[in-house]
């Protein structure tokens, strides 16, 4: 466990936990009010604003920290009871990318296709743009086995805490005692991976049976890498070509049809949050599948979530394009299925809806939703370009936000209504593994705060909606698990009471558990999904050609300067859970930016100025570190802060074109000590004050 | 539209590729016909050398074919006349090609020197009206240029105990390593010195230190006269201006390229060293007809770099596309003057203004030259900047540090004040905190990350009570995330119970606050 973790009973009891909902008055100030009445308020402006603009006109934001029942029951909210296609969630944000590609690779989308104890004797371990030191501290010592052989790879333009257990740097940059730190120009993974596996491919360091049984598409694949040799990978990435050689020899002799003891890629958010995110995961992908890793015991490719459920929130519904079970709304016999257990006629499922950055960005326009309910997630702090998300919430006619705590999105609502977190409620979580967990309650929610079940249940009443609406988490999980039978994530043999069952058996010790798919009551679940077959058409992976294109915002001499961001140990997505606790506060109190000495040094800066950075977006404001670990090139922000120090109001809302995901980890920058200039007029700090400054709520990568 | 691509290399297959990328695929108002003289599939030029050296098999470097079916291929076929009043061009089949507009992409073939012996013209038949036949090259010596070349000399080599490289520029230099790696003996001559294309004579001092200590005997400075040959007609070795003669039943010549221009010339269009072309990549004289690669030479100059020919056939691409002459010079951002040596021990990048070839600086912003010459150790640095930016390095025997240079140069990111500093590796991290000497941390140093626990933390513990590794995890929490951290609180507790008995651990802090001012001078 972690700082977050022994910290988290904490968040319970937070001084300024919401206990009743809030009503917006005619003087703009939220006012507390009974359940009623503010429930009858949303159901008669959905009413209306439905009546006058359409189905669509009414949109919902998700979480992916919602347990598995909640993400199931929104969407289904969204889909029977407001019948709109304008659902998406903040997992966009997050695991988007990796989810596009593992679909359109393996099949399917689990983030580990393995017990995560499979790592543990790993001769290779290759982590590209992942610091789980800092966002998964007991994920580590899973990588033990790999440093002790000299075998893990850390992809990152910082020297972050991760890549500090590869060892120290070695002259040559190539050989160190725990492995290797590349360390490329921002926004380049993807072209690091691509001569990798060219040195894969062209030294005939492959696995040449399993890419002749297990996969497709070789052919195109080789001759696509063909153009990407370690020199210009050089040029492009700054990444000794050495160093690129190097790690293609050390994978192959790790891998399995060398004999080796086994090696492992795994995927996070630095490539992922990028343009070309989903193609930078099908590299990794890619390389995988070349060296014969995937559905081999001790070996595998991965990515790991960034939330709570992450993994479970992306598969039941919360998705635009997705209905329970990990089915497409748009086929026609997934929309029969899930109509069926929902009691209505297939045709009255709304279809496919807006990407999340798509949806922000049409609230409040000619055409768009009127209204938007947001759950579990705090996206004035957590979507890109903050600043423009801010004025289209303020443009709506409606805006409900369900929270815990007084977020700065819910310091915009019209209604914010207090829910459960935690302990206080009912549940299971799937982890990164595709493992299905219990949550259970503890204890009794403050005040008037009440289950997001229940709200549902009430307003789907009010809006006379279909189908049944239990505030019970296990009959909503016995619904799910109906729902979800024959489809991807298939939860049909599980229940409550067959986890606690196992639970009391294994202890829930890491590896244990159910992995879904768990098609009946008797199944054992499927912890490896890929040892025999892959779930596709044809059985077999797809090796899919991609190119690296690189960032979408160019430096220039205007903006010189890379930012990257992510996040810091102490503080979970948008901070406005942990940013209350007093000691994960106290830790890391206020925003920050690191940069390296010679280019603090360039700009006259010292350790602890505050200094401006503009993009072509906006300006933040932050407190200078000066670290070593990080390119003279680069940047660093995390992004757990609200108003002014928001990294947000820095990123760049272009997305990936297949999967949506926001180009969140690179932005060209420019830097300045002293006084900035243009900051006023688009802070939060200029929305209606309900608690202390230090507030805020959750959500993100 | 109509659209002829006269060549199926790197640029020209890329400039198709390209270009159906961006057109949509219903387009179907699109024709292309591309006219490959070669009778394979595009292949990767750039690591020929990679085949001769035996890294690369010879199948794995073809490069992506065109599968579209707005886009016809005729391999194995060549242009041999254009017809610019009726805009056809006619193949070596004596097919007519109607354009719209057409691209040459015919690249560039091997320069063979003028050396007495190496060629030999097999007799004509004598019969009037019958073309004179071409001079051939003697057997045993070879060109590097096409993927059939590098079959050859890949043959060659395994009967040969040595081999002769004429010619030591990049690929000369990069022959001559792959030779070596296959165990050949290798001699390498260049009348000049060594790459001195982008090398001034120190530079190319060490680079030759290093091809030295690959085992290739380096003859720089002294020009081959005439080629030595056996009674059968094959070569023997060459005779050098400073009279010594060396033997090898191999020569590969690395003369560098000339741009294949005869299609463009006979059609009346302008050519100098190359077809010559606007900033758009239009040929000067006729609106229709553009080109590409090794065979275009744009105000700029030829490189004989594959980076700008890649990003012309994009920006012609695009141009194309939208029926319209963007106007942005093609040589935007990205600075492609980056040269890299391939091979095996062998570490020579060059980018911007190098060597000698230096124009003469502005008045307004005076030159800077930093170099770090280390010749002993096989390394040689040397950076040009000129107002704020770097515009020119030579890096040898530079490991890291290159690619380092090579991304400040591309992306024209900010200097250090004093921009000696980026001949070094201060641009690394320093020495982790975990790693270094218990005493030589600063206290505000986190030992434990999963809990925030600094060294000044464990100091209190240890004045509270604690001793043991799970007092400390009691007080502290640290080591009960991860556990990554015991080594360093093992050693922290090692320390002050040995500082114990000396003095207090506050002297720690004495050495850390050193530390912390050495480390803001210091970088």
């Amino acid at each position: 466990m972690c700082q977050k973790g022994w910290t988290s009973p904490e968040v319970l009891t937070v001084s300024d936990r919401l206990t009743t909902p809030l009503i917006r008055d005619s003087e703009g100030n939220l006012q507390p009010a009974s359940w009623d009445v503010a429930l009858d308020l949303i159901a008669s402006k959905i009413t209306g604003i439905q009546a006058e603009h359409g189905r669509d006109a009414v949109a919902v934001f998700g979480g992916g920290g919602l347990t598995n029942e909640k993400a199931y029951q929104l969407g289904k909210f969204a889909r029977i009871a407001l019948r709109t296609a304008n659902i998406d969630y903040n997992g966009r944000f997050c695991m988007s990318s990796a989810a596009a590609a593992a679909n359109r690779s393996l099949g399917l989308d689990r983030g580990l296709s393995f017990p995560v104890t499979d790592l543990d004797d790993a001769a290779m371990v290759v982590l590209v743009g992942s610091n789980p030191s800092e966002t998964m501290p007991p994920f580590v010592a899973h990588l033990n086995g790999a440093r002790e052989s000299g075998g893990l790879v850390v992809l990152d333009p910082r020297r972050s805490a991760t890549a500090e257990l590869t060892g120290p740097v070695a002259p040559d940059g190539v050989s160190s005692t725990g492995g290797m730190h590349i360390q490329p120009l921002p926004g380049t993974d993807l072209a690091v991976l691509l001569g990798i596996a060219h040195v894969v491919v062209m030294e005939g360091l492959l696995d040449t049976e399993y890419v002749a049984q297990r996969t497709q598409g070789f052919d195109e694949l080789a001759a696509s890498l063909a153009s990407w040799w370690p020199e210009r990978v050089a040029q492009v990435a700054g990444v000794p070509a050495p160093q690129i050689r190097q790690v293609a020899r050390q994978l192959a002799h790790a891998s399995p049809h060398r004999g080796g003891r086994g090696a492992f890629i795994i995927t996070g958010r630095g490539l992922e949050q990028s343009r070309q995110g989903t193609d930078g995961v099908t590299a990794a992908i890619n390389l995988a599948l070349l060296l014969g890793l995937v559905g081999r015991q001790g070996s595998g490719f991965g990515t790991l979530t960034g939330q709570g459920n992450g993994q479970g929130g992306r598969e039941h519904g919360q998705k635009a394009d997705q209905l329970p079970g990990y089915r497409m709304i748009t086929d026609p016999a997934a929309r029969s299925h899930v109509a069926a257990v929902w009691g209505v006629h297939p045709d009255d499922l709304p279809g496919k809806g807006k990407p999340a950055v798509e949806l922000l960005n049409s609230l409040g326009q000619p055409g768009g939703p009127r209204a938007l309910l947001v759950h579990g997630s705090n996206v004035v702090v957590s979507a890109p370009h903050a600043t423009q998300v801010q004025d289209r919430l303020k443009a709506l006619d409606l805006l409900v936000v369900c929270d815990v705590v007084p977020s700065e999105t819910a310091m915009l609502a019209d209604v914010v209504l207090p829910v459960l977190q935690w302990a206080e409620e009912e549940g299971t979580m799937t982890s990164l593994e595709g493992r299905v967990l219990r949550r259970r309650k503890n204890c009794d929610a403050p005040g008037d705060a009440r289950s997001e079940l229940w709200v549902w249940q009430q307003l789907a009443g009010r809006l006379n909606a279909p189908g049944v609406w239990s505030v019970d988490a296990g009959e909503v999980f016995d619904e799910l698990a109906r729902a979800s039978a024959g489809g991807k994530a298939d939860y049909s043999g599980l229940s409550h009471a067959r986890l606690d069952e196992h639970e009391a058996a294994t202890g829930g010790a890491d590896g244990s558990g159910l992995y879904w798919p768990v098609p009946s009551p008797a199944h054992p679940g499927t912890p490896r999904p890929f040892a025999d077959a892959f779930p596709t058409v044809s059985g077999r992976a797809a090796l899919v050609p991609v190119q690296h294109v690189g960032p979408s915002d160019a430096l220039s001499p205007d903006f010189p300067v890379y930012l990257v961001t992510g996040r810091v140990l102490q503080h979970y997505q948008s901070g406005a859970q942990t940013r209350r606790v007093e000691v994960l506060h106290r830790a890391v109190p206020e925003v920050f930016v690191e940069m390296h000495p010679l280019l603090a040094d360039v700009y006259g800066i010292d350790e602890g100025d505050d200094v401006h950075l503009t993009t072509r977006r906006s300006t933040a404001r932050a407190t200078v570190r000066i670290t070593n670990n990080i390119r003279h090139d680069t940047v660093f922000m995390p992004f757990h802060w609200p108003g002014l120090g928001a990294v947000n109001r820095l990123t760049t809302a272009v997305t990936d074109p297949i999967s949506g995901m926001p180009e969140f980890k690179v932005a060209a920058v420019h830097l300045a000590g002293g006084q900035p200039t243009g900051l006023t007029g688009d802070t939060t700090s200029t929305t209606p004050s309900l608690a202390s400054e230090q507030t805020t709520s959750e959500v993100l990568p | 539209m109509n659209i002829v691509v006269v060549g199926y290399g790197m640029v020209g297959s890329r400039f198709v590729e390209e270009l159906c990328a961006i057109t949509s695929p219903e387009s179907q108002t699109l024709h292309i016909t591309v006219l490959g003289a070669e009778h394979c599939d595009p292949y990767n030029r750039v690591l020929l050398s990679e085949v001769v050296a035996g890294a690369y098999d010879v199948a794995a470097i073809t490069m992506p074919t065109i599968r579209d079916p707005r886009v016809h291929i005729r391999q194995g076929v060549t242009a041999t006349r254009i017809n610019r009043d009726q805009r056809t061009v006619t193949d070596s089949n004596g097919n007519h090609h109607p354009y719209d507009a057409l691209v040459l992409a015919t690249g560039a073939t091997a320069r063979i020197p003028t050396l007495p012996g190496i060629t030999h013209t097999p007799p004509g038949t004598g019969e009037p009206g019958d073309t004179p036949p071409e001079p051939s090259l003697i057997p045993g010596v070879h060109v590097l240029r096409t993927i059939d070349d590098a079959r050859e000399i890949v043959a060659a080599t395994l009967n040969a105990p040595a081999a002769i490289v004429l010619g030591g520029g990049v690929l000369g230099i990069e022959v001559a390593v792959g030779l070596a790696g296959r165990g050949l003996a290798v001699d390498l001559v260049h009348p000049r010195a060594l790459m001195n294309a982008q090398l001034d004579a120190p530079a190319s001092a060490v680079a030759t230190t290093m091809l030295n200590r690959r085992g290739i005997t380096v003859r720089t400075g002294t020009a081959a006269t005439a080629a030595t040959t056996h009674p059968t007609g094959r070569i023997t070795g060459l005779q050098l201006a400073d009279n010594t003669t060396i033997t090898a039943p191999l020569l590969i010549i690395t003369a560098g390229t000339t741009p294949n221009t005869t299609l463009a010339h006979t059609a009346n269009l302008p050519t100098d060293h190359g077809i010559l072309v606007t900033n758009n990549l239009n040929t000067t004289t006729d609106p229709h007809i553009y080109a590409i690669g090794d065979c275009a030479q744009p105000p700029e100059g030829c490189t004989g770099l594959i980076a700008p020919g890649w990003d012309q056939a994009r920006h012609l691409a695009a141009t194309l596309h939208h029926h319209t002459t963007i106007n942005t010079p093609t040589p935007r951002h990205d600075p492609h003057d980056i040269v890299t040596v391939k091979g095996a021990g062998i570490d020579i990048v060059t980018m911007g203004i190098s060597g000698t070839r230096q124009p003469p600086p502005c008045d307004t912003h005076p030159r800077r030259t930093i170099q770090l010459s280390d010749p002993d150790a096989g390394r040689h640095l040397s950076i040009i900047i000129e107002n704020g930016r770097l515009i020119g390095a030579t890096c040898i025997g530079a490991g890291p540090i290159a690619a380092d240079l090579t991304t400040t140069y591309t992306n024209h990111t900010p200097l250090p004040r004093d921009p000696a500093q980026l001949l070094l590796r201060p641009l690394g991290p320093a020495a982790t905190t975990t790693t270094d000497s218990p005493v030589r941390i600063p206290d505000r140093a986190t030992i434990c990350r999963c809990n925030g626990v600094t060294k000044g933390d464990l100091i209190s513990a240890w004045n509270s009570g604690a001793r043991s590794t799970a007092d400390f995890a009691q007080r502290t929490r640290a080591t009960t995330g991860c556990g990554g951290c015991t080594e360093a609180v093992c050693g922290i507790a090692d320390w002050l119970r040995a500082s114990a008995s000396q003095d207090t651990p506050g002297e720690g802090e004495a050495a850390a606050q050193g530390q912390r001012k050495e480390a803001t001078v210091s970088v």
